[in-house]
């Protein structure tokens, strides 16, 4: 690979469905001279459920538990998100202390979520070790979903007209004393990132994106953040509790892999201090309101920061109890094409990391296939063989 | 609340820079949302002066909704600047679904435009790029999942005779 390259020794090379650093299928076309990657082709096409059309089907209630499935990970902000249109589209005000326990579980969903996708980032970087410790620390935060709702993942917590659960004093203390735990190890994790050259070397520069390029092509959450644009929908266009609680924006001003783990470190403190100022300041009263069985017909729109960005839903209803028409845009779509301008200009063994360093929330499996052009010979390569040339590549420089 | 006035500004600025005769229909959702039907040939020149002229950075989304008893679809723009919504929305008729193109003013707009496409079959003249995005290879070209008039028995039963036929990957 080394040498100069003629301008027809362009490889391409298709990149999933069964993909590298995820959990679900997408298929990256890639287009590769010698190991620089020269353009991307991505086709999401491989997990669409029709959960749109689902949705004209069953009614208000029955929707939130359809779209609670979207997504595994980020499961309550598409209920809060639901069920904040459909609130929206009734004219019906949750009670206010919902809508901090809203907050807090939303919350700390955001740091199970970040703490997940730090160590994947640590495990396609080779760092296993850091992999194993924030996992460890991910379950306080887990046990204490857990506590709350009473599931670990799907919580079913949020509901048309407020949430279905309260909570306690004792259960409130429980998160209190977690929080300060999990502070506390998040200050070993800012000190990884700031001084532990192995993973510096591997992030800083790599998959850089402009300010200017991540607005032109719609990138949200920490992916935008990243680039140091101060956008964030819990700020501007504050929803529940957000308008009462105050917080920080994070961002970091670089572009690179870096940039998006310091942001999402930054968040994880942001969202602990979150959780205990809404703890202190939950007002009393009812959880939940009742909400008509059928609803006018309307239209509105619903937006919330998910832990990867901004979560979309629009709604339309018409007067009976099955929505009209409900669409999703969720945020990993409109960060694709920032990513495939995060990939340009960089090598194959850098596809793990800044592929992953969006946090994709796709669907995602094993199986690489390389195709020389020029030859035709083809090889393949599962997700371990690559992340060891990864690590081998870079144990060379 | 300041947030709403500066939305009703912009909409006001919005019919003054394409003519108010361009502006069918205005419909505020509180706290920070507004639709706003345009005549379809004024599109590209309400989306430009809402992004230009108005500072908006960013389409959220692109929407498709069936109107089937009124015999149109509707495409909704989502754009926004991070705190004000316009919902900048078209009607076309159904039976010949076009508009233009967004992409050269907001290249972000691009994968919204084809899953738009892949779902209702609503062609987006002069996208660069308007193959399918969501839906698999095999999926027949004309069946369009999320129109009114197409029920899940009726794609279970076409997708049952494309296997048949030996169409792979549906």
């Amino acid at each position: 690979m080394s040498g100069e390259y003629e301008p027809e020794s362009i490889f391409e090379i298709p990149v999933g469905p069964q993909h590298p650093a995820l959990k679900e299928p997408i298929l990256l076309h890639f287009k590769i001279e010698g190991d620089i990657i020269v353009d991307v082709i991505p086709r999401p096409a491989y997990t669409h459920r029709g959960i749109e059309k689902a949705t004209e089907a069953r009614n208000y209630i029955q929707n939130i538990y359809l779209c609670e499935r979207v997504c595994g990970i980020c499961s309550f902000i598409h209920t809060l998100v639901y069920t904040q249109g459909v609130e929206r589209l009734a004219e019906v005000e949750p009670p206010p202390r919902a809508k901090y326990i809203r907050v807090i579980v939303s919350e700390l969903e955001r740091i199970h979520s970040h703490a997940l996708w730090l160590g994947v980032a640590a495990h396609e970087l080779g760092f296993d070790t850091l992999f194993y410790y924030i996992w460890r620390d991910r379950e306080l935060v887990m046990d204490l979903l857990e506590l709350i709702t009473g599931n670990r993942v799907n919580y079913a917590m949020s509901t048309v007209g407020g949430v279905r659960r309260d909570i306690t004093d004792e259960v409130a203390h429980q998160i209190k004393k977690g929080m300060k735990i999990f502070r506390e190890r998040l200050d070993v994790y800012t000190e990884v990132v700031e001084q532990e050259p192995t993973l510096r070397k591997r992030v800083v520069d790599v998959g850089k994106l402009s300010p200017h390029d991540a607005v032109a092509l719609c990138a949200v959450g920490p992916t935008l953040r990243a680039t140091g644009v101060k956008r964030d929908v819990r700020a501007d266009d504050p929803y529940q509790a957000y308008d009462e609680i105050p917080f920080n924006v994070a961002t970091y001003h670089t572009g690179d892999v870096l940039a998006q783990i310091v942001v999402r470190v930054l968040e994880m403190y942001e969202a602990a201090n979150i959780i205990d100022y809404a703890l202190d300041h939950m007002p009393g009263g009812p959880i939940r309101v009742k909400v008509p069985w059928n609803i006018a017909p309307n239209e509105v729109i619903s937006r919330g920061e998910a832990p990867r960005g901004e979560l979309f839903y629009y709604f339309k209803s018409n007067g009976t109890e099955k929505p009209e028409r409900v669409k999703i845009r969720t945020p990993t779509l409109a960060n694709i094409p920032a990513v495939r301008q995060m990939l340009l200009g960089y090598h194959i063994a850098e596809i793990p990391i800044v592929f992953a360093s969006i946090d994709p929330c796709l669907s995602c499996t094993a199986r690489f296939s390389f195709i020389d052009v020029k030859t035709g010979k083809s090889w393949v390569w599962d997700r371990e063989q690559l992340r060891r040339y990864s690590l081998k590549w870079y144990g060379k420089q | 609340m300041a947030g709403k006035t500066s939305l009703e500004e912009a909409v006001e600025k919005l019919k003054a820079g394409i003519g108010a005769e361009n502006v069918l229909e205005v419909k505020y959702q509180p706290p920070r949302n507004v639709f706003v039907l345009v005549k379809t040939e004024k599109l590209k020149d309400a989306v430009s002066y809402i992004m230009k002229n108005l500072n908006y950075q960013y389409v959220i989304t692109i929407t498709g909704v069936d109107l089937i008893k009124q015999n149109q679809m509707e495409v909704i723009y989502h754009l926004t600047d991070y705190s004000n919504t316009i919902s900048l929305r078209v009607r076309i008729p159904r039976d010949n679904p076009k508009v233009p193109t967004i992409t050269d003013i907001i290249p972000g707009a691009t994968l919204y435009e084809r899953e738009v496409h892949d779902m209702f079959g609503i062609v987006f003249e002069g996208h660069p790029n308007l193959v399918k995005l969501l839906l698999p290879d095999g999926w027949p070209e004309d069946l369009h999942p999320l129109r009114k008039d197409v029920t899940v028995q009726q794609i279970r039963e076409r997708l049952e005779e494309e296997r048949k036929k030996g169409v792979r990957g549906i």
